[in-house]
């Protein structure tokens, strides 16, 4: 069965379409090269449309541990937000924390196709991957936890060669049927474990004595030598510390010509200056982001409300949870892989510390020149939940609605951004960029993320209105693989979505250094810990992302 | 994962690093011999070996009203039950991941509460976990940084019989990868109720043990003491304990303020019912007040009967824990109404599912009975529908949650698979309601 999207105006950045009325044409869940006319075709007509490829999360907390405990202390967000009565409702519900099927709809309602879960922790990524399968209308993928555990500190500290490391990050990558790797506060997480509280970038940790910089260069130079296509995904050192511009700043400079993607960037832009010892490092982040083409960030925007914090930090979560809204938090140390710490949060704009920071996401959104390095993300649920992604497009896209929004922030916290003096306005294109060409590029999904032949056939239509922010809410019509599955917003069919993984080759050396390990200091079979691909999707297996050469 | 294969009678296959599914523990390195539909336990623990063995009867049939049926037969007959109910109750959920799944989703279309019949812990624990929270450790953190382990209530063996050998090993030589690799190896374990038993001090032999003994209504006490104690209150003066045992207690304070990483370990489901949640609350205070100078975690024991992955489920596809009515689109959170005892006044028809053990339903007359249960259970009344299905990590393989809830476990079958799974059962149940599998 052929489809033709026709008389739609077409952003594809990712081939150089810009704004074209052109048709797109899908065959079995495909984007093909139009034939032309002719055959039995169905139509969909996308007049007064724009037509993208499906949006893509590459950082967003969806499933897992940390996530369940989420939803266990986010009780009354749950009973607030249940999910629509209807033939599609999976009796869930929740915004901060919201429930596997509720997750996918809502994603899925706004014309996201992908999203990845960028902290999946060795000993939990069964689970993870569990919650993931239950996950409708959109594909899923995790980002790998590593250089809190315990094993790869072991081989760093004895010295052991880059092959050891790599071929553990391989093995690691495999058994949890990750695709990418994530550095949460490098050494910072296992510090605390030995009573450390605070870690900086050229600070040697307890017990082991690397530095975050050793621990982050070994783990660049792994995924760089294995061909993982993300580059390493990294939470810095000193999250959320006013001054952490300094450390987020030399991290940028540690990268030994390495690639490097900073997450949730907004959280370690702080500078310490005016009469409240904390200000924004935003012009001096995005001013090194323009220099340093092998920097990527995305952002994680803060949103006004109420939400949850998730986070493998426990470090700095411990020293966030006095300021617990509701008064409850919940820690864990995970496994000599990592931690978790779960704190709610209510970021309120009459706060000075909220209302800078959601200005200083902003501005990093609007100084930052190449938007093929910044993606679009609120961390969800951390800097709010996702389903706050149309207004946060209304803010970037919109100048006057920035400003109508600026003004109702804490006073003194205007004072302290250069916002209002920004003119900048993303246009459709960018947001195509942010939202799906230039997350789709870096994770190495060559077939996503655009609308060129051979790509997978999940197209959005959103009709064109001034009111950007209903505009990115309602997508006129969703196509999942082809198959409609959202129509004015609303969802008209449910789908499975896939898992993508990366399986870079390990010397079987390493199996049974791994054996040994999990026997005598973990307590646990390393034939259990491994997921088997059939265990993926109720056997469907993963999906596999190809490596760089 | 290898399923069952058939083995010639008289030629056992060996089949080593079995997962084990039943208390929570998850131990993954029993040893079974299998021969056709025989199974022997070679290397286990006493439970465990009771309840993996199994003879060389045949897979009973499914029974409708008391007479042998097809299970095409007894799963569209409890469909029928199912349709005509207006308030079921799902309980015992004995289950792996996949049998939670199905059941879950026939609670979503034909409606019912849930609940586990080893919720009560659980519910004891949430009590504090989800109100005000705790910082936990699962168990390999405990395992190898733990030095000073202090037990509430009873000897936590008697439910766990190798949770000690587990959490807390003696090091075996110097080096290499053996745990403890961030504590000494002989560490502190100190008992706050009943004496530890004769294998609990051997599998503890090296370790520096010591014991505060109370009588079980007492522990609760003793425990909100030692959080006064680390609160910097002076409690060796209050005279509401017997013995020397507040004076012990001040002085355990002072062990764990020195002490590196200390782990506080309760078994909710077998201290007294109206006492558990305070001692959930009085360790997790324990830890708060020792955070800010030292590390200290909780290790909440449970989780038999795959209770773990009952509630991560229910949480992640409902957004509530267990104990909630689902159905109609929405998803009701009541423990009060919803545990199984209380459901029951009100239900008018129980579906009980128990693959891990013959656990027989809770009492009920109400309504009829649809059991999804191990082929041995005995049952008071005959259920309207008995559908026999196999024990998972026996019969099929599946995946359970381990008591710290962060580690899922596969698990194996280990001989042909002759009964079906709950899974299986609850499927063929929801086709039933022109819902596919």
């Amino acid at each position: 069965m052929r489809t033709r999207v026709t008389g739609g105006r077409v952003f594809d950045p990712a081939n150089g379409i810009i704004d074209q009325v052109r048709d797109v044409v899908i065959e079995d869940g495909r984007i093909i090269a139009d034939p032309g006319p002719g055959g039995s075709e169905e139509v969909v007509n996308a007049s007064g449309c724009i037509v993208l490829a499906g949006g893509i999360d590459l950082h967003s907390h969806i499933a897992g541990g940390k996530v369940n405990l989420g939803r266990l202390l986010m009780n009354e967000d749950r009973a607030l937000f249940p999910e629509p009565f209807g033939d599609f409702c999976g009796c869930g519900g929740g915004r901060a924390a919201p429930t596997t099927h509720a997750t996918g709809c809502r994603y899925s309602q706004m014309g996201y196709t992908a999203v990845f879960e960028p902290a999946v922790v060795g000993a939990n990524a069964r689970h993870a991957h569990l919650e993931m399968a239950d996950i409708p209308n959109i594909d899923t993928g995790g980002f790998l936890v590593l250089g809190n555990d315990d094993f790869l500190l072991r081989l760093i500290a004895m010295g052991e060669g880059q092959q050891a490391i790599n071929d553990y990050v391989a093995w690691m990558l495999k058994a949890t049927q990750s695709c990418a790797i994530k550095i949460v506060n490098p050494g910072g997480i296992n510090a605390f474990k030995f009573n450390g509280r605070n870690l900086d970038l050229d600070e040697a940790g307890p017990f082991y004595e690397l530095t975050p910089r050793r621990i982050l260069n070994t783990l660049q130079r792994a995924v760089t030598e294995l061909g993982v296509p993300h580059p390493i995904h990294l939470h810095g050192c000193n999250l959320g510390i006013p001054g952490n511009v300094k450390t987020t700043l030399a991290t940028m400079g540690a990268t030994e010509g390495f690639p490097l993607h900073l997450t949730h960037i907004q959280f370690h832009s702080y500078g310490t200056e005016g009469d409240r010892h904390f200000s924004s490092g935003a012009a001096e982040i995005a001013e090194a982001v323009n220099a340093m083409p092998h920097i990527s960030v995305d952002v994680g925007q803060i949103m006004f409300g109420q939400t949850v914090t998730a986070s493998a930090d426990l470090m700095s979560q411990y020293r966030n949870h006095n300021i617990a809204d509701p008064k409850k938090w919940i820690g864990m140390d995970i496994e000599m892989d990592a931690a978790c710490g779960v704190v709610p949060f209510n970021y309120r704009d009459t706060s000075f510390v909220n209302a800078l920071q959601w200005a200083i996401g902003l501005e990093l959104f609007l100084l930052i020149e190449d938007p093929w390095r910044v993606y679009l993300t609120t961390d969800h649920p951390n800097g709010g939940p996702f389903t706050s992604y149309p207004h946060l497009i209304r803010l970037l896209m919109d100048k006057p609605f920035r400003d109508h929004h600026l003004r109702q922030i804490h006073k003194a916290a205007r004072s302290h951004t250069r916002l209002e003096s920004i003119s900048r306005e993303y246009t459709l294109e960018e947001i195509a960029v942010v939202t799906r060409a230039a997350p789709a590029r870096t994770l190495g999904l060559k077939d996503r993320g655009h609308l060129g032949p051979g790509a997978r056939a999940d197209v959005v239509l959103y009709e064109d209105q001034p009111d950007r922010e209903t505009m990115f809410a309602h997508p006129r019509i969703v196509m999942k693989d082809g198959e409609v599955v959202v129509v004015n917003g609303e969802i008209v069919a449910l789908t499975e979505g896939r898992t993508y993984a990366v399986h870079p080759p390990s010397d079987p050396l390493m199996d049974k250094r791994l054996e040994r390990w999990f026997d005598e200091a973990v307590g646990l079979k390393s034939s259990h810990y491994q997921i088997a691909d059939g265990e993926i999707r109720g056997g469907q297996g993963p999906e596999i992302v190809e490596l760089k050469p | 994962m290898s399923s069952g294969e058939t083995t010639e009678a008289g030629a056992p296959r060996i089949v080593r690093d079995v997962v084990c599914g039943f208390c929570g523990l998850g131990c993954d390195d029993i040893e079974v011999a299998v021969a056709g539909r025989v199974v022997t336990p070679r290397k286990a623990c006493a439970d465990a070996a009771r309840l993996l063995a199994r003879g060389d009867a045949p897979a009973p049939s499914p029974r409708v009203n008391g007479a042998p049926a097809s299970f095409a037969e007894a799963a569209s007959a409890a469909a029928v039950h199912l349709k005509a109910a207006r308030s079921s109750v799902f309980s015992g959920l004995g289950a792996d991941l996949e049998g939670h799944r199905r059941l879950y989703d026939i609670a979503m279309v034909a409606g019912a509460s849930i609940d586990h019949s080893a919720s009560g812990g659980l519910f004891a624990n949430l009590d504090r976990l989800a109100r005000r929270g705790w910082i936990a450790a699962t168990l390999a953190e405990v395992r190898n940084r733990c030095d000073l382990l202090v037990v509430f209530g009873d000897d936590p063996a008697a439910s766990f019989g190798r949770l000690f050998e587990r959490i807390m090993p003696v090091r075996k030589g110097e080096g290499g990868d053996a745990a403890p690799l961030f504590a000494p190896s002989g560490r502190r374990v100190v008992m706050i109720g009943t004496p530890f038993s004769d294998a609990s001090r051997k599998a503890l032999a090296g370790h520096e043990l010591s014991e505060i003994l109370l009588p079980p209504e007492q522990v609760a006490t003793a425990a909100a003491l030692l959080a006064s104690a680390l609160a910097g209150r002076d409690i060796g003066a209050v005279d509401v304990l017997p013995g020397t045992a507040g004076a012990s207690l001040a002085e355990l304070a002072d062990l764990l303020r020195a002490a590196r990483y200390s782990v506080f370990t309760w078994n909710a489901a077998t201290l007294p019912q109206a006492d558990a949640a305070a001692v959930a609350g009085s360790a997790s205070e324990a830890v708060d007040l020792l955070s800010p100078t030292t590390r200290a975690a909780v290790l909440p024991l449970g989780g038999r009967d795959n209770v773990t992955g009952a509630h991560q489920l229910a949480l992640w596809r409902f957004g509530y824990p267990l104990r909630t009515a689902i159905g109609a689109g929405t998803a009701r959170h009541a423990p009060d109404l919803y545990a199984t005892a209380a459901a029951l006044k009100d239900g008018d028809l129980l579906l009980h599912a128990s693959a891990f053990r013959p656990d027989p339903p809770p009492e009920f007359s109400a309504g009829p009975v649809i059991a999804l249960a191990h082929p041995d259970t005995s049952f008071a009344r005959e259920p309207d529908v008995f559908i026999p299905v196999g024990t998972p990590g026996v019969d099929h393989p599946g995946h359970v949650f381990r008591m710290d809830s962060v580690v899922c476990l596969p698990l194996q079958g280990l001989r042909s698979a002759e009964l079906p799974s709950l899974a299986e059962a609850a499927s063929a149940i929801l086709a039933n309601f022109g819902r596919g599998a």
